[in-house]
C-alpha cells in the first residue's frame, strides 16, 4: 500500500508537479495551479468542440445523436430556467445557465480520465464559479429591485441584519463548497484506490473497486454540476421574483 | 484571512477561472447558441405548422365525409324512387294487360255467342223449310186430291205458324 502522495507522483504523467513549486507558478496576475488552468483549457476546447460539432449542419426533421444530445441538455436546462424564472427575465439567463452546466459537468468527468484531473477538484475553480454566481445574483437583484434590494437585508426585522449578511454570504460558499468537495472526494478515492491494492490484488479483482467508483463518479459528476446550475437558477429566481 | 486563504490554496487561479468560463460563455453565445435556438423555434414552427395542417386535413376529410353521406342518402332516395315508380309502372301495366285480355275475352265470347245465335238462326230457318216441305209433302199423301192447292197452303202455313211458336 503506497500513500498518496505516491500515487500523485506517479500518476504525474504530463509533469505539472514538477513545474514551479509543486505546480502552483507565480505569473504577473499572481500564483496560479498550472495543472488546473490546463485542464480547463483543454475542457474549454473539448467543450466548444462537443457543442460546435452538434450544432453544425443542424436538422430540423432528423436531428444527429450528438444534436439531439446537445439539444436535450439545452432544452433541459431552458426547461428549469423558464420553470423558475419569468420568460422575460430569464431568456437572457439561458446561455449562460446552459454553458455553466456544460462546463461544470465536462469537467467533473473529465477528472475520471487517468493521469486527468477535474477543474473542479480545485477550490479556486469552484470558488471562482460561485463568486461569479454571487455577484450576477448582485447584479440581478439591484438591476430588477432598485435600491429596495437592500430591504430585504433588514426584513423580518433590522435586528437580523448580521444574520441575513451572512445567509447571503454562505450561499457562494456552500456552493463552492459542495461541488469541490464531492469532486476532489471522488479524486482523492480513485488515487487511494489505485494505490490501496498491489498489482496482482488488482488483476485478482481488486479493479473491481475501482471501476464501481468510476461509475458512480460519473454519476456524482452528473448530479453535482446539476445541483450548481439548479441553485443558480434559485438564486436568480429569488431575485428576480415579485413579491406582492 | 491570509491563514484561510493560504490553507485553502487559494490563488489567481480563481480569476483566471473566472476568466476562462467567460470566454467559454462568449464563444458559446456566439458560436452555438444561435444555431441550437433557431432549430429548436423551426422544429416548433415546423410542429405547429403539421398540427394546423393535419387540423385542416381533417376538417376538409369530415366535410368530405359529409357530402359523401348526402349523395348516398340522395342516391338511395332516388333508387327508391325508381323502384317505386318501376313497381307501380309494373302494375298498372298488368292491369292494363288484364283489362285488354278481359276485353277480348268477352269480346270472343259476344262474337261466339253472336255467332251461335246466327247458327241457331240458319237452322231454324233451315228446320222451317223444310218442315213446310215435308209438311206438304205429308199433307199430299194425306189429303191427296181432297182440298185445293189454295186450301192446302192456307193450312200449311197455319200449321208452320204453330210449329214456329213451338220452343226447338
Amino acid at each position: 500500500m503506497r500513500g498518496l502522495e505516491e500515487v500523485h507522483e506517479d500518476l504525474d504523467f504530463w509533469g505539472f508537479l514538477h513545474l514551479g513549486h509543486h505546480g502552483v507558478v507565480p505569473t504577473p496576475i499572481g500564483d496560479v495551479n498550472v495543472k488546473t488552468l490546463v485542464m480547463t483549457w483543454v475542457i474549454m476546447i473539448l467543450a466548444a468542440l462537443f457543442t460546435v460539432a452538434a450544432t453544425r449542419a443542424m436538422k430540423v426533421n432528423k436531428p444527429g445523436k450528438l444534436q439531439l444530445m446537445v439539444e436535450e441538455m439545452f432544452l433541459f436546462i431552458r426547461g428549469l430556467v423558464y420553470d423558475n424564472i419569468d420568460y422575460r427575465k430569464g431568456a437572457g439567463m439561458v446561455c449562460l445557465l446552459f454553458t455553466l452546466f456544460l462546463f461544470l459537468l465536462f469537467s467533473n468527468l473529465w477528472g475520471l480520465i487517468p493521469t486527468m484531473m477535474s477543474p473542479t477538484a480545485d477550490i479556486n475553480t469552484t470558488l471562482g464559479m460561485a463568486l461569479m454566481v454571487f455577484l450576477l445574483v448582485q447584479v440581478i437583484g439591484l438591476k430588477y429591485k432598485g435600491l429596495s434590494y437592500f430591504k430585504h437585508f433588514l426584513e423580518p426585522v433590522p435586528f437580523f441584519l448580521p444574520l441575513t449578511i451572512i445567509e447571503e454570504l454562505s450561499k457562494p460558499i456552500t456552493l463552492a463548497f459542495r461541488i469541490y468537495g464531492n469532486i476532489y472526494a471522488g479524486e482523492v478515492l480513485i488515487a487511494v484506490l489505485l494505490g490501496l491494492f498491489s498489482l496482482t490484488v488488482t488483476l485478482m479483482g481488486g479493479f473491481l473497486a475501482s471501476v464501481i467508483w468510476l461509475a458512480f463518479s460519473i454519476f456524482v459528476g452528473f448530479i453535482q454540476a446539476f445541483i450548481f446550475t439548479m441553485l443558480t437558477i434559485a438564486y436568480i429566481s429569488q431575485q428576480t421574483a415579485e413579491h406582492h | 484571512m491570509e491563514a484561510v486563504i493560504s490553507a485553502l490554496g487559494l490563488n489567481a487561479t480563481l480569476v483566471a477561472q473566472i476568466f476562462n468560463f467567460i470566454v467559454l460563455l462568449i464563444f458559446l453565445r456566439v458560436v452555438v447558441y444561435k444555431p441550437i435556438v433557431n432549430v429548436l423555434e423551426q422544429r416548433q414552427k415546423a410542429i405547429a405548422d403539421n398540427v394546423t395542417a393535419a387540423e385542416n386535413e381533417r376538417k376538409e376529410a369530415e366535410a368530405l365525409r359529409q357530402s359523401y353521406l348526402a349523395e348516398m342518402q340522395k342516391s338511395k332516395e332516388e333508387a327508391q324512387a325508381i323502384i317505386q315508380q318501376a313497381t307501380k309502372a309494373g302494375e298498372a301495366q298488368a292491369q292494363q294487360i288484364l283489362e285488354a285480355a278481359k276485353a277480348e275475352s268477352a269480346r270472343i265470347k259476344d262474337s261466339a255467342l253472336a255467332e251461335i245465335e246466327r247458327e241457331k238462326e240458319k237452322a231454324v230457318a233451315e228446320l222451317r223449310e223444310q218442315v213446310v216441305t215435308l209438311s206438304i209433302l205429308v199433307a199430299n199423301k194425306v189429303v191427296s186430291k181432297k182440298i185445293t192447292d189454295d186450301v192446302q197452303h192456307d193450312m200449311v202455313r197455319e200449321f208452320i205458324k204453330e210449329a214456329g211458336d213451338l220452343p226447338c
